[in-house]
């Protein structure tokens, strides 16, 4: 299902490169280079990560979607499109290193949980404030997010905590104030995320009906908290519920996604043709909508299909994995990723409350697409040399 | 492991769901809070074309937008309008998708006979519908009050506290009781069933009692021994309930065949009106063949009647746009279609006689001067309060008809003196278009 055979990547890729061009003829305005180093990357990343002997399936699956994103932040604005060709090279490194990361087992739990949360601290107290949310933090004139990388320290952590049998307490000091700092951080999203990616490994590790219930019970409270503290949190929960009432406030930017994505139709308006303009934040939060009102649903369809495909491959690593931490970590992981575009999307297409975080692989910002390219570096490393195709 | 399969499968299957519904499904394409809807106005719209190319509905730049103007008023009730602030109606309407991409409608509507039913309806508050009976298509659909579409801005708030309902389509939402232009499908369904029925002859008496109540003569008049041609001609309800009495719940068949009751298949929307399910009385039957009672009908269908009669028992659908054009190739063009046969052919040339007697010596004739023979009927639609509502349905020229016309004038007084000298003006309008 999941193994791509030498002559598929090969067509595939060139299609892509086939598409760029037009897009380069078409637009007049891109640099010739950009979309040449992108996909020299994806080459060699694939054939280093054969060459090591990993699996490299998930190669084709990241390349259309960073390719995707890149295609349509080129079409939104060419400077964007230059900014996130670095972005992609820095995070060719990051899957490196957590294809190298995932293939060893070290570190302590402490020191993963040390690092998660100090991350955050850092970050809670010398950070910068950006779109509602103090997540930044600036070093040697580079920006990044360290939330982004806190959430994979924190799985790893709770990987140990589960197979090891520690301390709900020390649980609860870690989890809780990770937690704690993002929602003093009006950081929400990614509170969000690590919490259900906890319960979901609890789950997973040792399932019960009753505990099932606990962490649903616990979910609602959270909710009826939430939206009771952080005035924030609550405007999203109205955006959600009735968008309608408040089309021109906090109502504006879901509605202003679902008109695209409802004036994409079938086959979409095609590439540039969207009228996205009006939709603040797109090139972070509301790719998905530009990607549906120009390509239509039969392009969201291919693009979740994509998504879903990643998921299977991760899954299909995880499931064979006999180390029961790293099957833990893998999971986890593969949960943190597609948890993620389940918000997300889910969150554009009025399923669940706009969480405000980036879409994996697609979206604008380089630390979150070095994160998610290292994670799936992590999962290809932990699957150990041989598993591959 | 399974578990996590499984529901992961079950969050992409819901976004799957999501993204359907939004993209697909969603009816908010037109809401104004869309910003792709105020596009729609910066862009050129298709134009709207009568049957010799002359232009209904046009759209010219107007500093950022494009203005639509209308080439005559009353075409708000046929062709609509289309504005940045009142949104859109008629046409405009049905065919936005195709306007709103550059194609244009080339209609069957004819300026000149638009304009002829415009004038005789101004200050009157009625409706006019003119069509071709061999193809169904209209050269004419009016109805007064309307709203300018040119004028929107200026008369707006008048047009809203205007009692008379400018934007009601009376032709097409009208509901009326079809008085005595219900007297041909009467007639008609009598000819269908017994071709010598022409020639009987019958006693009228000013009055037939039916059980303890009357149904009299408009005027209380007694016609004596007269066909039943003759009763066509003057309109006598005493021989026309006997018909209907006679016919039966055949008669609730033949008006359903007639196309009343149900709405038309047509271009714009319009409503079906009502064909009582079950008469118990020979009352009602009574009541029913004079065109009183539960009966009710739109003028579209009564020029869809009297274009059947004309077209020999065959009724054509009517329409109003013949093509969709738009680039080099693209063209989409609607063809005659019959929709049923009504009566056989030999009956439809007896009512036809019938009806031109009617003309000639009968309750439709008239004092302008006309340069062909044609056949009508007229009728009288009594309304509980207030004055009558004047109907004419008819055609011309009698022998093989071209045209065919329905006229509605609400409190118009007698069918006669209102209704027929438009219905003629009307038809002569037609008969001057093409050929």
């Amino acid at each position: 299902m999941i193994r791509i055979p030498y002559r598929t990547w090969f067509e595939f890729t060139g299609w892509l490169l086939c598409l760029i061009g037009w897009l380069f003829w078409l637009q007049g305005q891109i640099w010739w280079w950009q979309p040449l180093v992108l996909w020299v990357l994806v080459m060699v990343l694939f054939f280093l990560t054969r060459g090591l002997g990993y699996d490299a399936g998930a190669m084709p699956f990241m390349a259309v979607l960073a390719m995707t994103g890149w295609i349509f932040l080129t079409r939104l604005s060419p400077a964007w499109a230059s900014s996130h060709t670095w972005g992609i090279l820095i995070a060719g490194l990051a899957y490196l290193l957590g294809l190298w990361t995932g293939s060893k087992s070290f570190g302590h739990p402490l020191v993963w949980a040390g690092l998660a949360i100090g991350l955050l601290a850092a970050t809670a107290l010398f950070g910068q404030s950006a779109g509602g949310a103090r997540a930044w933090i600036s070093l040697f004139g580079l920006r990044f997010q360290p939330v982004e990388a806190a959430r994979i320290f924190l799985v790893f952590y709770l990987a140990h905590y589960f197979t090891e049998g520690r301390s709900k307490r020390e649980l609860f000091a870690v989890l809780g104030s990770f937690l704690l700092i993002l929602a003093w951080q009006r950081d929400l999203g990614p509170a969000l995320l690590v919490f259900f990616v906890f319960c979901w490994l609890s789950l997973h590790w040792q399932f019960s009906w009753l505990k099932l219930c606990g962490y649903l019970a616990v979910s609602v409270l959270g909710f009826v908290l939430a939206c009771q503290w952080f005035p924030h949190f609550q405007n999203r929960v109205v955006a959600w519920t009735q968008p309608w009432e408040y089309l021109d406030s906090i109502g504006y930017q879901v509605l202003q996604g679902l008109f695209a994505l409802r004036s994409g139709g079938l086959a979409g308006r095609g590439l540039g043709a969207g009228y996205v303009q009006v939709i603040p934040n797109v090139h972070t939060d509301y790719l998905f909508a530009v990607i549906g009102e120009e390509f239509g649903f039969l392009g969201t369809f291919a693009l979740l299909m994509v998504y879903l495909g990643l998921a299977f491959w991760s899954l299909r690593l995880v499931h064979v994995m006999t180390e029961p931490r790293r099957q833990l970590i893998g999971l986890g992981l593969t949960l943190l990723l597609h948890l993620q575009v389940f918000l997300v999307v889910g969150g554009i297409l009025r399923i669940v409350p706009f969480s405000g975080m980036t879409l994996p692989f697609v979206s604008f910002g380089s630390t979150s697409l070095a994160a998610q390219l290292g994670m799936v570096g992590i999962v290809a490393g932990l699957g150990g040399k041989g598993g591959g195709d | 492991m399974r578990k996590s399969f499984l529901a992961i499968v079950l969050m992409y299957g819901l976004l799957f769901a999501g993204s359907f519904y939004w993209q697909l499904c969603a009816p908010i394409q037109d809401h104004p809070a869309n910003p792709r809807y105020y596009q729609m106005f910066k862009e050129r719209r298709g134009a709207v074309y009568d049957r010799n190319g002359l232009a209904l509905a046009e759209s010219a730049p107007d500093g950022e937008i494009f203005a639509r103007t209308y080439s005559t008023a009353s075409l708000s009730h046929v062709v609509g309008y289309f504005h940045q602030r009142y949104g859109m109606t008629g046409l405009e309407r049905i065919f936005h998708e195709d306007l709103s991409r550059g194609r244009s409608l080339i209609t069957t509507l004819d300026l000149a006979v638009q304009q002829s039913a415009e004038e005789a309806l101004k200050g009157r508050e009625g409706a006019v519908v003119v069509m071709k009976p061999a193809t169904g298509e209209v050269l004419a659909l009016a109805s007064a009050p309307w709203v300018d579409g040119n004028e929107l801005d200026a008369n707006w708030s008048d047009y809203l506290a205007d009692q008379r309902s400018p934007f009601l389509n009376r032709a097409t939402h009208g509901l009326y009781p079809p008085g005595s232009t219900v007297k041909p499908i009467v007639y008609g369904a009598a000819l269908s069933q017994e071709h010598t029925v022409g020639s009987q002859v019958w006693d009228d008496g000013g009055s037939l009692a039916i059980r303890n109540r009357t149904i009299q003569n408009f005027g209380g008049k007694a016609y004596g021994k007269i066909t039943a041609d003759q009763a066509l001609a003057l309109s006598s309800n005493v021989v026309f309930a006997q018909l209907a009495m006679e016919l039966g719940d055949g008669l609730l068949t033949v008006l359903r065949e007639f196309g009343l009751g149900a709405e038309i298949q047509f271009d714009l929307p319009n409503l079906g009106g009502h064909v009582p399910g079950r008469v118990s009385s020979d009352y009602d039957f009574a009541q029913l063949g004079i065109g009183q009672g539960e009966l009710l009908v739109t003028p579209l269908q009564m020029a869809a009647v009297a274009s059947a009669i004309a077209n020999r028992g065959i009724m054509m659908r009517p329409y109003v746009v013949q093509e969709v054009r738009g680039g080099l190739k693209m063209r989409q063009i609607t063809r005659p279609q019959p929709i049923r046969e009504v009566m056989p052919e030999e009956a439809a040339a007896a009512l036809l006689g019938a009806m031109e007697l009617a003309a000639a010596e009968g309750t439709a004739q008239t004092s302008l001067d006309t340069a062909f023979d044609y056949g009508g009927k007229t009728g009288t639609a009594q309304m509980g309060q207030g004055s009558d509502h004047a109907w004419f349905i008819g055609f011309a020229p009698a022998e093989r008809p071209q045209a065919a016309v329905a006229v509605l004038v609400e409190h118009g007084g007698s069918g006669s003196q209102v209704a027929v000298p438009i219905g003629v003006r009307l038809l002569e309008a037609a008969l001057a278009v093409d050929e």
